[in-house]
């Protein structure tokens, strides 16, 4: 008998053990995650290509900003309302600028919005999801309850009033897309936490005496991270598309062009034939949304462990 | 569960597929006139109402002491409810109304039977006193306030108790039946103005009482039109009220107006159309588009389809006019401006200042991206069409003079823009107002000024000039009655905000010369004193004057008798539909 | 389960009060003052005082805090500063435009995106997949207002197939207005929907239940009607329950486009006019829906799913 607890004993020490290793350094699973992730993006074309074009408007929002690209877009160029040609591809706005230089200034608004609001969306969210996950329990019903305090007011309504509160401007857009988005990454994260922190690796790393940070951050996190990066390739998209609409309502980005007030401007000037700023700025668009969106489902696809073993 | 959802889906598409292609056909049995509004309707009480949209559904039901005259230019009070024009004190201070014996309210149930009953004297003073009422808290107070003996002393009685309306007020008596008399307080001789507009409309009591705060959606009036129950809030038909007085069309108006066909129905028994739907859409797209499709019978041409209507020698583009389409192109009495707070130290008493950022200002180019070059440029406050109005008066800042601007600006103490700090212009935050402002702020970076622009809901931007926290901004003023003083209030210091004169323009000589202005009749003498003050205000600059626009409509053929006027209240009874015309030329659609 | 719902139920009430902090703090605290909005362009100092009396904003902000409060339970939300109308009656007045836009295109894009989903599912990894997946996203990937803006001058004005703007009340009156409506929202609604439903079926897919009916010989049309649809209802339900609150508050800009007197429309008129009582009431009331929804979804959960417990 003590030879069959002994051995039974081994044995699950030993599975433990196993699994504590795969599991015990994050990073290293993480990257072979990411190794792999990578290998199966480089057989996706249509992801690879969209890898790239997200870098590119990368390169260009960065070079944008440090005033390498369309620095002078304020500049007049040519006629108001040039029809585009070969001195001015996308031709002029209202003022006589170049709609190329402002498609291009709009490019770093536009980055910077989805990056900045994910950047305040991402911790909130994680954070308040994984504890809410993670402990459950009267921390779980305050965290549901503000979060569902936070989601029953309709976006539109909050955003908008967030704007109206912090004034106009691109902070304002930031902080107003960054505190309205949260939410979902935070239901996402508490309803995965759920599920891992019952699973086998999280009780192995309890018996070894992990304490409670120890387990969310380096076991359960990094096998949930992949919903961050889902979301944020939603939230990108989303963040762009809600900057046209705060545009729309007069509360977006002030003093310097981007693709909202493009398209804005577009209102008016598509009924006299001006079509190459909606052009313009719904093209721009339209791929770098399109590329986070590709990109966002073939990451899924080479992250989600479930997929892996297919 | 999906049988069901399929079921649903299949006869929704059945049916779209019978309705594509067969969109709604207009009646062309009875004279009806398509109206659209820019804005959703504030309110259908006259006291409630302050904006142009509601006013004019308003007019069609309700009507005043006085009038404008449809035709006549400049425009000329007339008689409406009142028999005859009043006869005015020695003193200028007192009015008497002889009132019609033949303006009944239309039928209606709060009437005993059902019946309209006779207007009276009484119906007159009881609507005032309702404007005069705290509770009520109309933003047309402004009208009366201060003005009528007694009035305000009433006001403050009863701001929180219920309001006694047979208490006799000195300045606004029923004498009999037939006779109103004002006294005033102070000479005002706009003050008759006042009794034209939509604020000071004859309203029944019984109706007041019967729907309580439901009164803004039953309009029960005198005028030529009736209307139902304001349900639908999208949509209000009106329908010719079959027992309306004895009203004519004029047979005279001002010269020209015989010609272009204006006194076709001179002698005519009012209104002339059987009906009036009024849809509201908010989006100059749907309206535009709406219009082309003939579903309206005119529409304001939008800034940015001005060059597809409108060729360069300004006659209308012959896809238009081919269609029966006919172009309208009138002045507003309007005066567009940049405002600068004078609470701010940086524009008191520096003039030189503002005059610098007028010069550096391409009033000519904004002009032509602004307004299709079709406004015209403002020297002064006071726009063309009123007296005081001086067409030969040049602003000298109103150049453009980059060299000029930068010379003033050394003078003003802050060459090349050094010592000056970042200015922030405010603007209604929608496309025209954002293009404008950058306008503005690119302009001033050619001297050297610096300019934030922050943009704003209307509210927004009405509460910080109210609150005196906007340093400057972009507004207009449409002036409420066609005299200078409307303009020139905004300048008199005792008006700061939170009252009309955001720019907390503040200076002695002035508001004397304007406190005598006020109390002097229409002369040639104050129309001197009036060109004089609109000169001193272009010179001290408490505004960067923009332009006096145009409103530019189109409307259909068949649509008669569409005078242009700023005061479009109750014009609509004079309009005709030619039906004939109209078969014919919905051919083109 | 009784337990479960009256626990939840009761739930509402912390939601709302913490809703009604939100809105109290966003509008009464730091929202802009309306009373010189509702006065107009010759207000005076002492109309402003008299005002801000009659609108009770002068009162201690524990008060104006419970006033919010308590018309969430009574569902008097008073009248409209801006258009002096019953605030109840503008709701029920415009829900029904609202839904009879949103409510076609909703089921529509629902049962279309579901379609699409388990086709491309079958066909997983394969070209049609792509192509789907693609042309979805590339819906997804222009902005509302473009498509509202080009589809209203293309179809309803250039090709004159619709009704360019306007609403008729009763069924089937409102039939031609709300055909482009509802095309423009199955259009910007059936890309998400695709991209939520594929993922929810390809998770349920790799399962090992579904390893077994494969190793049992099913075919693989079987497997995905039978078992994989059946388990991926859960979060298709839930997705689609949780929007229905949404659906009656309308969309702010097809409806301004189009003239349509919904409730998304009276909201953005609200928002532009600082008409607290409008938004607070709006604010209140999707909350509540908000939550009955919820409930609604939690409760289909336990009835599709037999594993989830209810505590």
């Amino acid at each position: 008998m003590s030879s069959n607890v002994s051995e039974t004993s081994m044995d699950l020490s030993d599975k433990m053990n196993s699994m504590i290793n795969s599991n015990q350094d994050g990073t290293h699973k993480t990257k072979s995650l990411w190794l792999d992730a990578f290998n199966n993006l480089k057989q996706d074309k249509a992801a690879l290509f969209s890898l790239f074009i997200v870098i590119l408007y990368s390169l260009v929002a960065i070079l944008s900003a440090l005033g390498i690209f369309s620095a002078d877009w304020n500049k007049e160029v040519g006629p108001s309302y040039a029809a585009p040609s070969m001195d001015y591809w996308l031709g002029t706005d209202i003022f006589g600028r170049d709609v190329v230089a402002k498609v291009i200034h709009g490019t770093q608004i536009a980055m910077s919005v989805g990056l900045v609001s994910s950047m305040i969306a991402i911790p909130i969210g994680l954070t308040l999801g994984a504890v809410a996950g993670y402990f459950g329990g009267w921390i779980d019903e305050v965290i549901v309850w503000f979060y569902t305090t936070f989601s029953s007011i309709p976006y539109i309504m909050l955003l908008m009033s967030i704007a109206f509160i912090l004034g106009k401007g691109l902070t304002s857009v930031y902080l107003a897309l960054g505190l309205t988005s949260w939410v979902t990454l935070c239901r996402l994260i508490r309803s995965e936490v759920m599920k891992h922190k019952n699973r086998d690796y999280v009780q192995a790393a309890t018996a070894i005496g992990g304490g409670h940070g120890r387990k969310l951050f380096k076991h359960i996190i990094p096998n949930v991270s992949h919903i961050i990066i889902i979301n944020t390739s939603l939230q990108f998209q989303i963040a762009i598309k809600s900057e046209v609409i705060l545009s729309y309502l007069g509360i977006g980005v002030q003093g310097q062009p981007s693709w909202g007030t493009m398209i804005d401007d577009a209102k008016l000037e598509l009924a006299r034939g001006v079509w190459w700023q909606l052009a313009g700025a719904t093209m721009a668009m339209f791929f770098i949304v399109l590329a986070f969106n590709i990109l966002g489902d073939a990451l899924r696809d080479a992250l989600d462990p479930k997929l892996k073993g297919k | 569960m999906f049988g069901l959802k399929s079921i649903f889906i299949q006869s929704v598409l059945l049916s779209s597929l019978f309705l594509i292609g067969c969109t709604k056909k207009q009646d062309l049995t009875e004279k009806v006139i398509y109206n659209v509004s820019a804005a959703n309707l504030l309110s259908l009480d006259p006291i409630l109402c302050s904006n142009v949209y509601c006013s004019k559904e308003i007019s069609r039901v309700y009507e005043s002491l006085l009038e404008f005259h449809y035709l006549k230019r400049p425009y000329t009070l007339v008689p409406n409810l009142a028999s005859e024009m009043p006869k005015v004190s020695e003193d200028g201070l007192t009015y008497t109304f002889k009132l019609r014996d033949d303006v009944f309210f239309h039928d209606n149930a709060c009437f005993k039977d059902g019946k309209g009953r006779k207007m009276v004297a009484k119906d007159v003073v009881f609507s005032i006193k309702r404007l005069a009422d705290a509770k009520n808290i109309s933003n047309n107070w402004w009208l009366l306030d201060g003005k009528l003996v007694g009035l305000n002393e009433w006001r403050t009685k009863y701001s929180s108790k219920e309001s006694n309306f047979e208490e006799v007020v000195e300045g606004l008596k029923a004498i009999d039946d037939s006779t109103v008399q004002f006294k005033l307080t102070k000479k005002f001789p706009q003050f008759l103005y006042s009794l034209a507009m939509t604020a000071t409309n004859v309203v029944p009591r019984e109706a007041v009482e019967k729907y309580g705060k439901e009164f803004t959606n039953h309009m029960v009036g005198t005028g030529p039109f009736i209307t139902g129950e304001f349900k639908t809030k999208n949509k209000l038909v009106f329908t010719k009220n079959p027992n309306f007085r004895k009203k004519l069309y004029p047979s005279e108006g001002e010269p020209g107006d015989k010609e272009k066909g204006f006194l076709k129905h001179a002698g005519k028994q009012l209104p002339l159309v059987d009906k009036i739907i009024t849809s509201i859409a908010t989006e100059a797209q749907t309206r535009w588009l709406g219009f082309q499709k003939a579903n309206y019978d005119f529409v304001e041409v939008p800034k940015d389809n001005f060059d597809q209507v409108v060729l360069p020698d300004l006659s209308l583009n012959s896809d238009y006019a081919k269609k029966g389409i006919d172009l309208m192109m009138e002045a507003d009495l309007d005066t567009t401006y940049i405002a600068f707070n004078h609470d701010d130290p940086i524009f008191k008493d520096n003039p030189k200042l503002k005059q610098a950022m007028s010069m550096a200002y391409d009033h000519d180019e904004a002009n032509k991206l602004f307004y299709n070059n079709t406004a015209q440029l403002a020297h002064g406050p006071i726009p063309p069409g009123i007296a005081g109005h001086d067409p030969s008066f040049k602003n000298p800042s109103k150049v453009f003079d980059i060299e000029g601007a930068k010379k003033k600006l050394a003078e003003a103490g802050y060459p090349e823009g050094k010592g000056l700090p970042v200015l922030t212009y405010e603007y209604k935050a929608d496309t025209v107002g954002r293009q404008m402002a950058d306008f503005f702020s690119k302009n001033m970076k050619k001297i050297g000024i610096t300019v934030k622009t922050n943009g704003n809901t209307w509210p927004q931007l009405t509460t910080k000039i109210k609150k005196r926290q906007a340093q400057m901004w972009g507004i207009a003023w449409v002036g409420d009655y066609p005299d200078a003083e409307n303009f020139l209030q905004l300048f008199y210091g005792p008006n700061s905000a939170p009252g009309a004169n955001g720019s907390n323009f503040n200076d002695s000589l002035f508001n004397a010369l304007f406190e005598k202005a006020t109390v002097m009749q229409d002369s040639p003498e104050r129309t001197k004193l009036y060109k004089e003050l609109n000169g001193y205000i272009a010179d001290k600059m408490p505004w960067l004057f923009g332009v006096h626009r145009q409103r530019i409509f189109l409307k259909h053929d068949w649509l008669d008798n569409f005078k242009f006027t700023v005061f479009p209240y109750g014009r609509e009874a004079y309009l005709d539909v030619d039906l004939e015309k109209k078969a014919k030329l919905l051919k083109n659609f | 389960m009784k337990n479960y719902i009256i626990k939840r139920l009761l739930y509402i009430i912390p939601v709302i009060f913490g809703v009604c902090f939100i809105i109290f703090v966003l509008f009464n605290l730091v929202g802009g003052d309306p009373t010189h909005m509702l006065l107009g362009k010759h207000a005076t100092a002492q109309q402003m005082e008299e005002l801000r009396r009659t609108l009770g904003l002068d009162r201690p902000l524990l008060y104006q805090y419970f006033d919010i409060v308590k018309s969430a339970f009574t569902f008097d939300f008073g009248r409209s500063w801006n258009t002096k109308q019953e605030i109840s009656t503008m709701i029920m007045d415009g829900a029904i435009p609202s839904l009879s836009v949103s409510l076609p295109g909703f089921i529509l894009s629902s049962i279309l995106g579901l379609i699409i989903s388990v086709v491309v599912a079958y066909y997983r990894g394969r070209k049609i997949d792509t192509v789907v997946r693609i042309a979805c996203i590339a819906g997804m990937s222009i902005s509302s207002l473009a498509y509202i803006l080009f589809f209203q001058w293309f179809f309803a004005y250039k090709l004159s197939l619709f009704e360019i703007s306007g609403y008729e009340y009763g069924f089937p009156n409102f039939l031609p207005y709300i055909l482009l409506p509802s095309i423009i929202w199955i259009i910007l609604s059936i890309g998400p929907d695709v991209r939520f439903y594929r993922t929810v079926i390809l998770d349920e897919i790799y399962q090992d239940y579904v390893r077994t009916a494969r190793a049992k010989g099913l075919s693989e049309i079987v497997i995905l009607l039978k078992h994989v649809l059946k388990n991926a209802m859960i979060p298709i339900i839930t997705y689609v329950v949780i929007q229905l609150p949404f659906l009656i508050l309308g969309a702010l800009l097809l409806e301004s486009f189009f003239s349509i007197p919904g409730l998304g429309g009276i909201t953005l008129n609200a928002l532009n006019s600082s008409d607290f009582p409008v938004i607070k009431a709006m604010a209140v009331l999707s909350a509540v829906a908000y939550i009955l929804f919820s409930l609604l979804s939690d409760i289909l959960y336990t009835v599709f799913d037999p594993r989830i417990k209810l505590k």
